[in-house]
């Protein structure tokens, strides 16, 4: 009697699972200290009001506890083996060639310079705590984007105005403990200004990759569309596996001027030895659009709860996510809207999978203000548990404050069910066959919102492997 | 059952975080919990009957710290059991005057393959502030059949507690009905373990806030055994600057095989300054299980106004038309003649005296009531 042996395989993590040596490289030590932070904000030569922010934000991270009741555990995180600053001896360069030899073999083998080249109007690159290669087709920049890092707009008299305006104001420094430390010691991410009606044709991509270990990266994404402007971004994050942990601690603060539109699409895919603790956040002006995808793979512990505020009347939001949560995981994800303006309207839907012991959180928020008339709010949450030994909740909230809005929420949790794997083999299919049709159309909402190369990759991420044997 | 009739110049204690779920959202969300103050009425030095130690092991909705406040203010605790195989006629009341600021502890034992209603009524209505409480603990042995009413009816001066926690061994069955018609701040918390194999329970609840008032529920029902079902229905209609949370968990734990979990919520806002937090948590440690929610919040739809509008109801007899509906329910419902006169009196402090006779004359009740009390009378 043939007997089949069927699992959905973990996450193949070969792709990013190589080490560079960090000989010759510049490395804080680990802890954190007012003097670390100066030495950060001296070596990017920064106005004195971005010291006093990071000191301020050191002091705020020392006061500030973790709520008691809150999510995954974070215990194994000790500070004082973190250093919160490594980088690499090279400038930013603007030609691959430039770039060192390791790590542009490293970013070769990741694949983005062949999708700058295929796809994208611009590409960051960071390594560790720098970004190591920046550069923006000329015909984009003629409109008058902006694509650089933050530290060079701070070196810049006509952005560092603008950079002081928005820094930080999305995300305040108080807004929980490790936005403070973000702020404390941030180094590299982006600045993009997209000026009013410009539409870039094809999206900005910013990639980070953590090479050393027992370190931080604490990149730091501003994005500023202005009205009727238009823009997709990417971003994508990965790393090796060590046996102590790193730590992510970005901040993305995201603002979309009335009548602009603008998807942000991550794929988050840190190695198993990350607490990944990143604030993202998006505020939205009136008749503007906000979308997310977000994908989550890696880490071993995950806060990540993408924000959008929809201040403008007629604003809108969609929120479209996958949470793959494998052995040793636990991913604390979901996301928050909060609807301030009248007649706007906001869309979640994600899908998880726990398979090997993996944890999934789903938590979400909607916050329907006093002034949201005729807010529409839907969230719609699946998961998918692949085994017995792993584990799904979801935690969704609702506070509406106004009597004409609409709010719907559903959720289900569930394995793959034996009559839909019996009526598939029914027509044909093996089993195996049958589980990577559910699984496949299971994530299918969500890869279809990736750009391509993206949604090829989560579908090998995500891959369904059969072992058969007869006897 | 105690009564704390002088309350205004006794001590009082705070319970903080109160009738918290499971698993908690976030903090400035300020939906996962109630802090209260209730009065503290010093039993030093006194002895009374406490219920018999395997009661401590429930799981109550609204917590230890609500558990421990209210067997240190009600002087004795009711236990009463139900013997295996039978089935008894009499409903099991637990009475609350609330205008005395009674607290009840009671313990219920439904031995295997019993059948037994329990009855749980806060009622009544004063203008000055007093807190009341019921704390009901049941225990139902296999093969049980469980009805459980619970009317929460006190005035808008009131804050009353309820915290109920039921064990459910195999096959046993669970009847819930909650109706939650009104008080000043009412915090209701319940939960259910679900623990033997094949066990169910079906809980709706109904309820109505208005005005200023504050309704704190806490939902839990754990499902522990195997092919375990859980039917959750909340609804309810919120007016003026009422104030409402609803916590709901469903808990497929791990070895739950077969087990199905549902809860689903709808929320009709009627009020201008209602504050409307809801929710729903699916925590699951289990596979072979299947687990939904669902919430809808919304206000009347334009097109049912205008139906009713042309049928010559103004806007704010349709809102009272959904309101009347949950009364409609309850008096309906009402096991026992006090739960209905409870309900009736506060239909009449809602609605108006005129709604509420016609309430009972509209369901052709009246007599039934009135047979009913002569009976309980003659009994």
């Amino acid at each position: 009697m043939a007997q089949q042996k069927t699992q959905v395989a973990d996450v193949d993590r070969s792709l990013y699972d190589f080490v560079k040596s960090e000989k010759g490289y510049e490395r804080y030590a680990d802890g954190l200290t007012p003097d670390i932070v100066r030495a950060i904000s001296a070596k990017k030569d920064e106005p004195q009001w971005m010291l006093d922010m990071r000191l301020e934000a050191l002091e705020v991270f020392h006061d500030k506890q973790m709520a008691p009741n809150w999510g995954p555990s974070i215990a194994g995180l000790d500070m004082d083996h973190i250093s919160t600053y490594v980088s690499p001896k090279t400038k930013q360069a603007k030609d691959w060639n430039d770039v060192p030899k390791d790590i542009k073999d490293t970013f070769e083998r990741l694949g983005i310079p062949q999708a700058e080249r295929e796809s994208l109007a611009g590409v960051g690159a960071q390594y560790d705590s720098e970004i190591v290669y920046h550069n923006m087709r000329e015909e984009v920049a003629k409109y008058g984007v902006v694509y650089t890092t933050i530290e060079d707009a701070l070196h810049d008299p006509k952005w560092e105005p603008v950079v002081h305006e928005y820094f930080g104001k999305l995300i305040p420094m108080r807004d929980h403990k490790f936005a403070a430390l973000h702020y404390a010691v941030w180094s590299g991410g982006s600045f993009v200004y997209v000026p009013a009606g410009v539409t870039v044709e094809y999206p900005l991509q910013s990639y980070f990759r953590l090479n050393a270990q027992g370190a931080g990266q604490f990149e730091h994404t501003l994005i500023i569309v202005e009205p009727g402007a238009n823009l997709h971004f990417i971003e994508g994050c990965s790393a090796p596996k060590y046996y102590e942990a790193n730590l992510h601690a970005g901040a993305v603060e995201l603002y979309v001027k009335d009548g602009a539109r603008l998807r942000y699409s991550t794929i988050e895919n840190w190695s198993k030895n990350m607490y990944n603790l990143n604030t993202k956040r998006a505020k939205v002006g009136k008749d503007a659009q906000m979308e997310w995808v977000s994908g989550s793979f890696g880490s071993h512990v995950s806060y990540l709860y993408p924000t959008t505020i929809l201040q403008g009347d007629r604003s809108s939001c969609e929120f479209t996510g996958i949470t793959f949560a494998g052995a040793t995981q636990d991913l604390d994800t979901g996301c928050k809207v909060i609807l301030n303006g009248a007649d706007t309207t906001a869309s979640v839907e994600t899908k998880s999978i726990s398979k090997d012991g993996g944890i999934n959180t789903f938590r979400s928020s909607v916050v329907v203000g006093p002034k949201a008339q005729n807010a529409r709010c839907t969230v719609s949450c699946q998961s998918l548990m692949l085994d017995n030994i792993s584990r799904s909740d979801t935690i969704p909230a609702m506070d509406v404050r106004n009597p004409t809005a609409s709010v719907g929420h559903e959720a289900t949790i569930g394995r793959i069910s034996d009559d839909t794997i019996l009526y598939l083999m029914s027509r044909g299919c093996s089993e195996a066959e049958a589980r990577t049709m559910v699984v496949n159309g299971f994530a299918n909402p969500v890869s279809k919102e990736l750009p391509l190369e993206y949604a090829v990759e989560m579908n090998n991420l995500i891959k369904l492997e059969m072992e058969g044997a007869i006897g | 059952m105690a009564t704390n009739e002088a309350q205004a110049t006794q001590a009082t204690v705070t319970l903080e975080r109160v009738n918290t779920p499971p698993a908690q959202t976030w903090n400035y969300l300020r939906a996962n919990d109630i802090t209260l103050t209730v009065p503290n009425l010093s039993r030093k030095g006194d002895v009374y009957f406490a219920l018999p130690q395997l009661f401590d092991r429930i799981q109550t909705g609204m917590g230890p710290k609500v558990t421990q406040w209210v067997t240190s203010q009600a002087a004795d605790s009711t236990y009463v059991e139900v013997p295996a195989h039978t089935v008894r006629t009499q409903p099991i009341v637990v009475d609350i005057d609330a205008q005395k600021g009674q607290v009840a502890d009671t313990g219920v034992m439904v031995r295997e393959g019993a059948t037994a209603t329990v009855v749980v009524i806060a009622h009544g209505n004063s203008d000055t502030d007093v807190a009341s409480a019921a704390l009901t603990r049941i225990v139902a042995e296999a093969n049980t059949h469980v009805h459980l009413y619970e009317f929460v009816a006190v005035g808008q001066h009131h804050t009353h507690l309820e915290s109920v926690g039921i064990d459910a061994d195999d096959d046993a069955v669970l009847d819930v009905r909650q109706f939650l018609l009104g008080g000043s701040t009412s915090a209701v918390g319940f939960a259910a373990a679900l623990s033997g194999d094949n066990a169910r329970i079906d809980l709706k609840t109904r309820y109505l806030a208005r005005g200023n008032e504050t309704l704190d529920i806490n939902h839990v029902v754990r499902q522990l055994g195997k092919k375990t079902r859980a039917e959750i229905h909340e609804s309810g209609v919120l007016d003026g600057s009422a104030h409402k949370s609803l916590r709901a968990t469903i808990d497929l734990v791990h070895g739950a095989k077969g087990s199905k979990g549902n809860e689903a919520e709808n929320v009709l806002v009627c009020g201008e300054n209602v504050v409307n937090k809801t929710v729903p948590v699916i925590l699951c440690d289990e596979d072979d299980v299947q687990g939904n929610h669902g919430a809808t919040i919304g206000s009347v739809g334009p097109d049912q106004i205008h139906y009713l509008e042309d049928r010559g109801l103004s806007f704010d007899e349709i809102e009272d038309l959904y309101v009347r509906a949950i009364f409609d329910d309850a008096v309906i419902q009402s096991p026992t003649v006090d739960a209905r006169h409870a309900v009736l009196a506060r239909a009449e402090e809602v609605l108006g005296a005129e709604i509420a006779d016609d309430l009972l004359a509209g369901l052709d009740i009246e007599e039934q009531l009135l047979d009913q009390s002569d009976s309980a009378k003659e009994a």
